[in-house]
């Protein structure tokens, strides 16, 4: 496949049940279109989000993962939400350091009642994934370098 | 492996834009399913009832429900699953229709992500494992705290219905406030007669078995939630054994004197001595750093005057921890008066006979410090006695809110002091009047002819200064001729009680922005707080007066009634935290990451997760170093299963 002509990022999304997985459902229910690029997982928290499903989302072929979370103060079991934006953080400079750009890991806020934020958040992401490339780690799961190109 | 696989149309609003046909051919070659069947309303009862019928005749090993989102129907198929005698946790439901069909226009992309979620759900299903859900009985007793009129009445109805109290009162008497207090508005009732009769059922009546009092007690920690609260409460010393009968010998005895808080330090009381005559429980407390053992002394006079013998009285008796489990909250704390020094222009502490309401309420009380004969700073029988109304109450610079309760206890003053000395006059210094109720009215005219009103205009339009003979001046804004007064009683804003920061914080409950406890809805559900199993009733949600106390504790008793009827189980989900005690280092990090103080490190150095507690968020999991917390149904393996399986 041509990368550079058509290139389809795939984008992992970690959606809370109770916002953010609400709103994409309101999203759904409001027939707002959204790239079929995303491939939501619920969980029960964005704080149950270990930064190993990350990672291995990468290893496994996504070029993106998004994490949507309550907005601080409104998560359901209280803080979830600022632990996974404390991982995020720290992950994102983590992947900067081995070459992966942050942008391929993003956290946000949809509520329960943000259909339209939830379709331009995911839209987004799939498209900075698309400008930034796919991501090409090698058959070890560091940065490829371009040398060992599968 | 046999993995069953139920395709639903939803009619036509996934059939329409997802190709449903080469969905279920490319789901058959999925590893382990055995078959997919094509429906066209899953969740209608006729086809729920057929899904139980092929549950049944082909017993999958695991279920996959491609639909709409499990947010509307997983509980629906859980409840086919269990009927048809699976466990519930052995499905997966994939969402093909709100995050499938709907938003992706093209029919060819929308059939491709389907097909990679089933292949995520198909893989994750795998993983999962039968899980039960426990039932425990939820814990039938109340905590109260707070023993004034509104704990005291919570604590009443609560054991009349049969339920085992424990009222926790941090003071060393129950009856709160009113109990000080000779008269009580509206209806000029006595304080004490009024309440001695229920305190006397809490501690005596035949309720009394039932109702467990902790006096000089503090909520010291809680955990849990509605239904089951474990409480700590710390109990200081009263250092005088239960079986004390009252008698007084010990405080007579006593040679210490300090002032007593009781009486905000207008009268004394021995180290060992009842807080004011007539407080309940009838036991004299003993103040250990009034005490001259404290100085280094070896006085044992409480001891050798105590006629049931000389173990009645305890010297340096610690603070006890104890613990109880209960499955509801009550909280009673009340309010309290603002501190007056916070109004410089008034004088407080400066000029002799300038005092709050509580301490002249005191004063005037036959068991105050005077024993109720109220008398001039120079010792005359007053004159005049001017009250200040709304000291930091309608003040943007204090509290923006009116306090409810002073315009009434002011005229009720006014009604005290026209009653005893007839010949003096009241003047009652005010911005406006609030009187509503019942009985509000009336009490306008209870002050009789030498009563008089003299409004001011801004809150802090008041100032108060020394006058010739003993007597204060009160100048006001309005610059009316000063009225001279020989007793000046200022109406401070009712804030809440000490300490109440700190009680919310142990229970978890949010306060609202001027500091009281929040409801659950300031109008519609003000007996109960915001966190599940909290009560409130009384001045520590809002300033109240005793009516407004003793019908919030009722309410409160009557919504722990509706929501924990005795016998009510509590579902634990099994969607919740285990930790391998293998892998486990104990690090302590799930410790600090729970937010509901569910995880703690046993003694043997390892954590555990407290099912009951536990909610199921999952992110002890996601910050355990060691990968030793799985949360059940949101396995890591049933994660990354997931993971793989849509990304293949």
């Amino acid at each position: 496949m041509s990368e550079t002509a058509a290139f389809e990022p795939r984008v992992v999304g970690f959606l809370c049940t109770w916002c953010s997985y609400a709103g994409a459902d309101k999203a759904g229910a409001a027939q707002l279109p959204s790239p079929d690029n995303f491939l939501p997982i619920r969980v029960m928290c964005s704080g149950r989000v270990e930064p190993e499903f990350i990672i291995r989302a990468y290893t496994e072929g996504a070029d993106g993962v998004l994490v949507l979370a309550c907005h601080p103060g409104d998560c359901h079991y209280k803080e979830g939400n600022s632990r996974a934006l404390q991982r995020n953080r720290l992950l994102r400079k983590l992947l900067d350091s081995f070459g992966i750009e942050p942008e391929r890991c993003r956290l946000d806020y949809v509520s329960a009642g943000e259909p339209e934020k939830f379709t331009r958040v995911v839209s987004e992401t799939v498209e900075a994934v698309r400008r930034l490339g796919p991501l090409r780690l090698s058959r070890e799961g560091g940065l490829n370098d371009g040398s060992n190109d599968a | 492996m046999m993995i069953g696989v139920f395709l639903c149309t939803c009619g036509t609003a996934i059939a329409e834009r997802i190709d449903v046909e080469r969905l279920a051919a490319a789901v058959g070659r999925l590893p382990d399913v055995a078959w997919c069947r094509t429906v066209g309303f899953l969740c209608s009862e006729a086809e729920k009832e057929r899904m139980e019928g092929v549950l049944r005749d082909e017993a999958p090993d695991r279920v996959v429900v491609a639909a709409c989102s499990p947010r509307e129907h997983e509980a629906t198929f859980m409840g086919v699953m269990e009927k048809a005698g699976l466990n519930p946790y052995l499905l997966q439901m994939v969402n093909i229709r709100e995050q499938v069909a709907w938003i992706t226009p093209e029919i060819s992309r929308a059939t491709r992500k389907a097909e990679s979620l089933l292949a995520g759900a198909v893989a994750r299903v795998r993983r999962h494992a039968p899980l039960e859900t426990k039932r425990v009985e939820a814990v039938p007793d109340v905590l109260v705290v707070g023993g004034g009129p509104a704990g005291i009445k919570a604590a009443i109805e609560l054991a009349e219905a049969g339920r085992r109290v424990v009222l926790v009162e941090r003071s060393a008497v129950i009856g709160g406030l009113p109990v000080r207090f000779e008269e009580v508005a509206p209806g000029m009732e006595c304080g004490p007669c009024m309440l001695e009769p229920l305190l006397g059922e809490l501690l005596h009546g035949r309720l009394a078995e039932r109702i467990e009092i902790l006096t000089m007690a503090e909520v010291t920690g809680a955990v849990g939630y509605c239904g089951n609260f474990t409480v700590t409460i710390g109990v200081r010393g009263r250092g005088v054994d239960r079986a004390c009968i009252g008698c007084g010998e010990c405080a007579a005895a006593c040679p210490a004197t300090a002032a007593n808080p009781y009486d905000y330090g207008l009268g004394t009381r021995k180290a060992i001595d009842f807080p004011f005559p007539g407080a309940l429980p009838n036991l004299p407390y003993l103040d250990a750093a009034t005490c001259r053992r404290a100085a280094g002394e070896e006085c044992r006079a409480c001891k050798d005057a105590c006629h049931l013998g000389e173990e009645t009285v305890r010297f340096d008796e610690p603070v006890t921890t104890v613990e109880r489990s209960v499955g509801a909250v009550v909280i009673a704390t009340g309010g309290e008066p603002i501190d007056a020094v916070r109004f410089p222009a008034l004088r407080y502490g400066e000029i002799p006979g300038v005092y709050t309401s509580v301490e002249f309420e005191r004063l005037l009380s036959s068991s105050g410090p005077t024993g109720g004969k109220l008398a001039t700073a120079g010792g005359r029988e007053p004159e005049s006695v001017a009250i200040v109304h709304c000291v930091g109450s309608r003040d943007p610079a204090h509290r923006d809110y009116c306090s409810g309760v002073c315009c009434a206890y002011a005229l009720k003053f006014g009604h005290i002091v026209a009653s005893r000395f007839p010949g003096a006059s009241m003047h009652h210094v005010y911005r406006e009047l609030n009187l509503p109720g019942k009985g509000g009215a009336a009490l306008l005219r209870r002050g009789g002819e030498k009563s008089f009103f003299h409004r001011y205009r801004m809150p802090d339009g008041i100032s108060l200064s020394p006058g010739a003979g003993g007597r204060i001046t009160v100048t006001s804004d309005t610059g009316q001729d000063g009225i001279t007064a020989d007793i000046v009683v200022l109406c401070p804003a009712i804030v809440p009680a000490e300490g109440t920061a700190g009680l919310a914080k142990i229970f978890d409950t949010p306060l609202d922005h001027l500091g009281f406890f929040e409801e659950l809805h300031g109008t519609t559900d003000t007996a109960r707080g915001k966190v599940k199993g909290i009560y409130l009733a009384g001045s520590c949600r809002e300033p109240g007066d005793i009516r407004q106390a003793m019908l919030g504790g009722s309410a409160a008793a009557a919504a722990i009634h509706a929501d924990i009827p005795e016998g009510k189980e509590l579902e634990i989900s099994p969607v919740c935290a285990v930790t391998d005690r293998e892998r486990c280092a104990g690090c302590g990090i799930c410790v600090s990451l729970c937010p509901y103080r569910a995880a703690a490190l046993v003694p043997d150095g390892k954590a555990e997760v407290n099912q009951l507690l536990c909610h199921g968020c999952g992110s002890c999991a996601a910050g355990c170093p060691g990968g030793a917390i799985s949360v059940g149904y949101f396995t890591r393996e049933a994660i990354l299963a997931e993971l793989e399986g849509i990304l293949r």
